[in-house]
């Protein structure tokens, strides 16, 4: 694909019937399409997705100063649009239409995607099968005789962290960076070995006090910076979190027993089943709290069996997080057995309160490239 | 004859006089061109060079984007201009002059910040409770982004700044700032602290010659004659 494609009547035809195709199964499922403005603001995209999005999104200002954006996603201001239409949940919604992003190297800078969002529906296990049930659909509904699928689950890490004996201030590191490789095992080294503690802390001056001189303690700390500016953060956040790192004692160390099961659950990868065996075999001494979001895998394999997906084409990878910041959950890409990503989605239950919906607004949503998926189908004749 | 060799060199500011002081130390003396009111001259003794005086910061993005062949400006410059810089800039000669770090600053009243680790926590912990990401004021953005980008962090969006970054925290435009110092007094009065793992760039005046630029054998052969005077060498031509 070109920088800047031109699509010829042969390809737009192809294009648009593929579209018809996706969009039909949507609609047979009670999914309504929207079509969200291409020039958006660029606040709801940088605040939610993060600087690594913006680096590659196509900001522009127009003549009165406003920021504005070429959308990077549909699926941001879809949501938005359910947000504010005060519409009930649960809500079904799709889309299919362009999405504008600066390629890593040779690729376009825009593509056509097909996705839809399942948003507000408490029972998250029938969400999520209903959701790969969608995609699965979607995909044979263009034509693709064969795909492989990656998964992943960014809440069973963390609640991997929460049952393991990790020192309450680094919970938040390990969980917001396990799928960066090498900067995770340079960042748990560093736990272990207490390098991590090297810094001149504030916190050094506070060991031995009692939760109750505590947080005086820390009060007079601030105020000892006289009329410092504190930025937008408030003293109940600095207080609240130097509090946390006093519970952890003097100089904390990850304990090098729990830096391995961190280690070795990380490089599991494989097909599906025998991935979740290796699981449930590493975690055994945390055995009680893993059993719920090990089980929930099990189901979301089970309801992918019964869709007539082999399991044994199904990569359970546990450090797959996706690299996209609004992701909380389970997380899932359908590949060509060549090694091309064709679709992706999973789990974002915090994106819908950001935008302003109640607490606890669940999402789970995908997205199919439709240009790759239509040469996928064609390379498979 | 054929074209110069185009050399840019700071038009104004403590940076022309340093680079005036270094020239004639050199013995490179420059002799305005007549009519260009000062912003244009030639070398004497010297055929084939055209000199520019521009902005610091507009000789930075003529060298990273071919306009100039050879430029002094400072090294932040330089970086933030040409994020893949290997491929389009080669720093010559570092000038011992024009010293200033590039630093990540954060307010004194944060006693729980000295690392970017802690940023990285307070990032996250920011946008989950303001529902907004953590602002840093800069006028770096790609340095920003390459330096956060390799901390692992993310979650926070860089908001432009002009100048006077440095009072984005109390104006309350910003939480954080990325910005240059030399002596950090100046942060240190606006209630500012650099982090410890916080220096993104020691910066310092750079002599550098544009990749992108059209060489040809002249103007290598000319701009080599100026820099034998300047104590730097070219770079074997890859693309002559």
């Amino acid at each position: 694909m070109p920088a800047f494609p031109t699509y010829g009547p042969e390809e737009i035809a192809a294009l648009d019937k593929q579209a018809d195709a996706i969009l039909a199964v949507f609609a047979a499922r009670g999914y309504t399409r929207h079509e969200p403005a291409i020039l958006q603001p660029a606040q709801i995209f940088v605040d939610r997705s993060g600087e690594e999005i913006r680096r590659r999104t196509f900001e522009l200002i127009d003549p009165s100063g406003r920021e504005l954006c070429l959308r990077p996603d549909l699926t941001i201001p879809t949501c938005k649009w359910q947000v504010d239409s005060g519409n009930p949940y649960p809500a079904r919604l799709c889309y299919h239409g362009l999405a504008f992003r600066h390629p890593a190297g040779d690729g376009p800078s825009q593509f056509y995607q097909a996705g839809a969002e399942l948003l507000g529906l408490q029972d998250r296990a029938a969400a999520d099968v209903e959701m790969m049930t969608l995609a699965v659909d979607a995909l044979r509904a263009a034509g693709l005789a064969g795909f492989e699928m990656k998964i992943g689950d960014l809440d069973l890490f963390s609640t991997l962290v929460d049952a393991l004996d990790v020192p309450a201030q680094w919970r938040g590191r390990l969980k917001r960076h396990f799928w960066r490789s090498g900067y995770f095992d340079a960042l748990l080294a560093r736990m272990v070995s207490g390098a991590m503690n090297d810094a001149e802390r504030a916190i050094d001056a506070l060991h031995g006090l009692d939760l109750v001189d505590l947080k005086p303690a820390i009060e007079a700390l601030i105020d000892k910076e006289g009329d410092a500016p504190l930025g937008g953060r408030t003293r109940e956040e600095i207080v609240e979190r130097l509090t946390i790192q006093a519970s952890d004692g003097a100089a904390p160390r990850l304990d090098a027993g729990v830096a391995q099961t961190i280690t070795s659950v990380l490089a599991v990868s494989g097909p599906a089943p025998g991935a979740l065996e290796q699981i449930h075999t590493l975690t055994k001494a945390v055995a009680a709290k893993m059993e719920k979001p090990l089980a929930a895998m099990e189901t979301r394999i089970a309801a992918l069996k019964s869709l007539g997906v082999d399991p044994r084409s199904v990569r359970f990878v546990a450090h797959f997080g996706r690299n996209l910041e609004y992701y909380t959950g389970f997380v899932f890409e359908f590949w060509t057995r060549g090694g091309v990503e064709l679709a992706g989605g999973g789990r974002y239950d915090t994106l819908l309160e950001s935008l302003g919906a109640p607490r606890g607004t669940t999402a789970v949503g995908c997205a199919i490239n439709s240009e790759r998926l239509l040469a996928a189908v064609r390379g498979g004749r | 004859m054929s074209d110069p060799v185009t050399l840019a060199i700071p038009s104004k500011g403590r940076l022309k006089e340093q680079v005036d002081t270094y020239f004639a130390k050199a013995g490179v003396a420059l002799k305005q061109t007549a009519g260009a009111r000062g912003y244009r001259a030639t070398v004497e003794g010297l055929d084939g060079i055209d000199v520019m005086l521009l902005s610091s910061s507009e000789i930075a993005s003529a060298v990273a984007g071919g306009d100039v062949h050879l430029g002094i400006t400072g090294e932040d410059l330089i970086r933030e201009s040409a994020p893949e810089l290997e491929s389009r800039v080669k720093l010559l000669k570092p000038l011992g002059f024009g010293f200033a770090d590039v630093v990540v600053a954060v307010p004194c009243a944060w006693i729980d910040v000295s690392t970017m680790a802690d940023i990285d926590d307070v990032c996250a912990t920011y946008a989950h409770r303001h529902r907004r990401r953590l602002r840093i004021a800069t006028k770096y953005t790609q340095l920003t982004r390459s330096f956060f980008a390799h901390a692992g962090i993310s979650d926070y969006r860089i908001v432009g700044s002009a100048g006077a970054t440095e009072g984005a925290p109390t104006a309350g435009t910003a939480e954080a700032i990325v910005d240059i110092t030399t002596t950090g007094a100046t942060l240190k009065a606006n209630g500012l602290k650099i982090l410890e793992d916080g220096v993104i760039l020691k910066s310092q005046a750079q002599l550098a010659m544009s990749l992108t630029a059209d060489w040809t054998a002249e103007t290598r052969a000319a701009a080599g004659a100026l820099l034998e005077r300047l104590g730097a060498k070219l770079p074997q031509g890859r693309s002559e």
